[in-house]
C-alpha cells in the first residue's frame, strides 16, 4: 500500500492567517458595515419611526445578517457565528461609549454656560432660588471641598499606606483578616458612612454639623482605595531588592524607607490620587454631616460648610432654572477636578520604560 | 553509619525585630492595619446602638419585611416604620441594573483584550476607567435632566409594543421615576466595575489554551463560548457580585430618578413610577426626621450595611478563588 496521495488536498481557507485579507473578504466586510447602517438611516428618515425602535428592529437584525454574511464569505459556514459575535460586541460596546460621551458632552456644554470668573470667586450668600447666573457662585464650595478632602487625606494616607506595609512587609498573623475587612469597607454604602459619623458625633452632641465631621465620614470610603493600590504597588517591588538591603545589614525600617518606598514611589502617588478621586464626588455622607452654608466658612470645627457635590445636590433639588444651571456648573467643576486627578494618576503610574526614555533624551 | 542519615529538623527561622526603630516601624504598621478592624467595629456598634430602639419598637422581622412608613402626628401617636418595599426595590433595581450591565461589560472586555488593536484597546481602557471615576451625583444630574426624557420615550415604546408581558404592564399614565430608569442609570455606573474585573481575567488567560482551541478547529465564537467563558466564569461572577453590592449602596443617582412608595410592594411592574430604595429613603427622610425616625433610618442603614456586607463577602470569596495569581 503506497503512502503517497494521488490527488492534491485542497488548502483550507484559513490556512494562511499571516497573509493579507484578500479583496473579496474586504469587500464583504465593507458591505456588511455600510449597507445595514444606510438602509436603516433611510428607513428612519422615510418613515419617521423613533430612533431607538429603528435601532433595534431594523438596524440590529440587518447588521446581524450583514455580520453573518461577512463571516460566511471569510470562513465559510463556521464563520457565521463569528460574524454575530463581532457584531454584538461592537454594538454593546458602542452603546456604553455613546452613554459615556453623552454624560461628558452634556456636562461640558451645559456646564460651560454657567462658567464665568465670578462663578468661581463669589459665594452663594445673596443667591436665592430664583437668582440667575449674573452673580453668586461656588467659591465657598470649592474652598469647602479642598479643606474637607485635605483633612481626610491627612488622616487616611498615612493610615492606608501603613496598612499596605502591614500586609506586604510584615509577617503579621491577621493579614488575611485585614484584607477581608478592607474589601468589606470598600463595599460600604456611602450613606451608611455618613450615618455612622452622624450617630457617633452629631447625635451624641460631641459636635454640631461641621466640616471635620464630613472629613471623618469620608475616611472609611477612602481608606480601602489607598490601601489596596499602595499594597499592589509595594507588591510589585522585587523581593530581591528588599533582601539585598537586609543582607547588607540594613534594619527593616531603613530597608523600607530607603529601598522599597522609593521603588514604589509612583504607585504611592497613584494610590493617593485615586483615593482623592474616589471621595471628591461623594455626596451622601457630606449631606448628613456638614449640612450646608451659603457663605464661606473657613472654620472646620464650627458651623456648616458647603462642598462641591453637596452644592450640586442642593441646587438640583431646588429645581428652578437658575439653580439647575448652577448645578450643571458645579458638575463641570467636579468633573474638571476628577479629570485632573485622573490624568495625574495615569501620568504617575505610567510604565517606567517611558519615563526612562524621556530622561535619557534630556 | 546511621548518623549520616540523621538530618536535624529544619530550624525555624523567625526573625523578630530587635531594634527599637524596627519595633516601632512594625508596631506602627500593625496599629494602622488594626484601625481597619476598629473602624468596622465602631460603625457596627454606633449604628446598632442608635438603631436598637427602632428594632425594639417595630420588631426586627416586621421592620425588615413589613410595609408602611408613617411618622406623622396621628391621634394615637403611633409610628410605623417598615422598609420591606424599599429593601425589595433595592434588590430589584440592583438586579435589573446588573442584568443590563453584564452583556455590555463583557463585550467591552472582549473587545479590549481580543479584538482591538493595541492603541484602541488602551484608549478604550482609559475611557472605561474615566467612566468609573465620574461621581454618582453627576450621573444623577445627567440621568434626571438629559437621560430621563430619552428613557421615558424608551419606556413608552416598550409598553406600547410589549405591554402584554406582565413586567411591562402599566396603568398610571406617567413613565417618569420608574425602577426601569433607575436600573438603566445604575447599569451605566456599574459597567466599568464588571468590565475591569473581566478585562483583567481575560488578559490573564493562558493564550496557549485559546491557540490550542483554534488549532483544533475552533473559530472565534466557539473559542469564546467553550473556552474563554467557562474558564473565566468564576471571576466574572465575582465581579458581577461586587458590582451588585455597589449598585445596592448607590444613593444619590437613584434619589433623583426614583419615586419612593412606602405602603406597598411593587413586585414586577418596572415601568410604573413606584419603586423603593433603602439608601434613597435615608436621604429623603433625613432632612426633617424626628429623633424616633432617625432611629428608624439608622436601622435601615444597618440592614443595608448587613446586606451589602453579605453580597461583598461572597463576591470577594469568589474573586479570590478564581484569581489564584493574586495570592498573598
Amino acid at each position: 500500500m503506497s503512502l503517497t496521495r494521488t490527488e492534491p488536498v485542497e488548502r483550507p481557507k484559513s490556512a494562511a492567517p499571516w497573509s493579507k485579507t484578500p479583496p473579496r473578504i474586504r469587500t464583504a466586510i465593507a458591505i456588511a458595515s455600510i449597507v445595514p447602517a444606510s438602509i436603516s438611516l433611510a428607513y428612519l428618515f422615510v418613515t419617521g419611526t423613533p430612533f431607538i425602535v429603528a435601532l433595534f428592529t431594523v438596524f440590529l437584525p440587518l447588521q446581524i445578517i450583514g455580520g453573518a454574511y461577512a463571516g460566511y464569505v471569510a470562513h465559510g459556514a463556521r464563520g457565521i457565528l463569528d460574524g454575530l459575535l463581532v457584531v454584538m460586541t461592537y454594538f454593546l460596546g458602542g452603546f456604553v461609549l455613546v452613554m459615556l460621551s453623552s454624560v461628558l458632552i452634556s456636562v461640558v456644554v451645559t456646564g460651560s454656560e454657567a462658567m464665568s470668573p465670578h462663578f468661581f470667586l463669589q459665594n452663594g450668600k445673596y443667591v436665592g432660588p430664583t437668582t440667575d447666573l449674573s452673580y453668586g457662585g461656588l467659591g465657598h464650595s470649592i474652598v469647602g471641598t479642598l479643606m474637607i478632602v485635605a483633612l481626610t487625606s491627612v488622616i487616611t494616607v498615612p493610615l492606608g499606606i501603613a496598612t499596605a506595609v502591614y500586609i506586604t512587609e510584615t509577617q503579621g498573623k491577621s493579614r488575611g483578616l485585614v484584607q477581608t475587612l478592607l474589601q468589606a469597607m470598600a463595599g460600604l454604602p456611602s450613606v451608611v458612612a455618613g450615618l455612622f459619623i452622624f450617630s457617633m458625633l452629631i447625635i451624641s452632641g460631641v459636635t454640631s454639623y461641621a466640616g471635620f465631621a464630613g472629613s471623618l465620614a469620608l475616611v472609611p470610603l477612602m481608606l480601602p482605595t489607598v490601601a489596596r493600590v499602595a499594597e499592589e504597588s509595594l507588591r510589585l517591588v522585587p523581593r530581591d531588592l528588599r533582601n539585598g538591603a537586609l543582607a547588607l545589614g540594613a534594619p527593616s525600617w531603613r530597608a523600607f524607607f530607603m529601598v522599597t518606598l522609593p521603588a514604589a514611589k509612583s504607585g504611592m502617588v497613584t494610590a493617593v490620587l485615586l483615593g482623592v478621586a474616589r471621595i471628591v464626588g461623594e455626596t451622601a455622607p457630606l449631606l448628613l454631616t456638614i449640612f450646608t452654608n451659603n457663605g464661606t466658612n473657613l472654620n472646620m470645627f464650627e458651623g456648616g460648610m458647603s462642598a462641591l457635590p453637596s452644592y450640586l445636590f442642593l441646587n438640583l433639588n431646588e429645581g428652578t432654572s437658575g439653580s439647575t444651571a448652577r448645578a450643571w456648573g458645579a458638575a463641570l467643576a467636579i468633573m474638571i477636578v476628577v479629570l485632573i486627578l485622573f490624568a495625574s494618576a495615569r501620568y504617575a503610574s505610567r510604565p517606567a520604560s517611558l519615563s526612562k526614555k524621556k530622561r535619557k533624551k534630556k | 553509619m546511621s548518623s549520616l542519615n540523621e538530618v536535624g529538623k529544619p530550624r525555624k527561622l523567625r526573625a523578630k525585630p530587635f531594634r527599637t526603630a524596627d519595633k516601632l516601624f512594625f508596631g506602627v504598621s500593625t496599629a494602622a492595619a488594626y484601625s481597619a478592624i476598629v473602624i468596622i467595629i465602631l460603625i457596627l456598634i454606633f449604628l446598632m446602638q442608635r438603631a436598637f430602639p427602632a428594632f425594639q419598637e417595630q420588631g426586627i422581622l416586621e421592620f425588615v419585611f413589613g410595609t408602611g412608613w408613617e411618622v406623622g402626628q396621628n391621634s394615637a401617636g403611633d409610628i410605623i416604620m417598615r422598609i420591606g418595599p424599599q429593601l425589595y426595590g433595592t434588590l430589584l433595581i440592583a438586579a435589573l441594573g446588573t442584568l443590563f450591565a453584564v452583556p455590555m461589560a463583557i463585550s467591552i472586555a472582549y473587545f479590549i483584550v481580543f479584538l482591538a488593536p493595541r492603541w484602541l484597546a488602551s484608549a478604550t481602557t482609559i475611557l472605561i476607567d474615566l467612566l468609573a471615576a465620574i461621581p454618582s451625583v453627576v450621573i444623577g444630574l445627567w440621568g434626571l435632566v438629559v437621560f430621563g426624557p430619552v428613557a421615558i420615550e424608551w419606556a413608552t415604546i416598550l409598553h406600547e409594543n410589549l405591554g402584554w408581558i406582565p413586567i411591562f404592564a402599566h396603568d398610571s399614565g406617567t413613565f417618569t421615576n420608574s425602577p426601569f430608569i433607575a436600573a438603566l442609570i445604575v447599569s451605566i455606573m456599574i459597567v466599568p466595575i464588571i468590565a475591569s474585573v473581566t478585562r483583567e481575567i481575560f488578559s490573564q488567560m493562558d493564550r496557549e489554551v485559546i491557540n490550542a482551541a483554534m488549532a483544533l478547529g475552533a473559530n472565534r465564537e466557539s473559542a469564546f463560548r467553550r473556552v474563554i467563558l467557562p474558564t473565566s466564569a468564576g471571576g466574572i461572577t465575582g465581579g458581577v457580585l461586587l458590582a451588585l453590592g455597589r449598585a445596592m449602596g448607590e444613593t444619590v443617582a437613584i434619589f433623583f430618578v426614583l419615586n419612593l412608595v412606602y405602603d406597598r410592594f411593587n413586585w414586577y411592574k418596572i415601568l410604573e413610577p413606584e419603586g423603593g430604595n433603602v439608601a434613597s429613603l435615608i436621604l429623603a427622610k433625613f432632612g426633617e426626621a424626628t429623633e424616633r425616625e432617625v432611629a428608624g433610618l439608622m436601622a435601615a442603614g444597618v440592614v443595608l450595611f448587613v446586606v451589602t456586607l453579605i453580597v461583598n463577602a461572597i463576591a470577594s470569596y469568589i474573586v479570590a478563588k478564581s484569581q489564584p495569581w493574586r495570592k498573598l
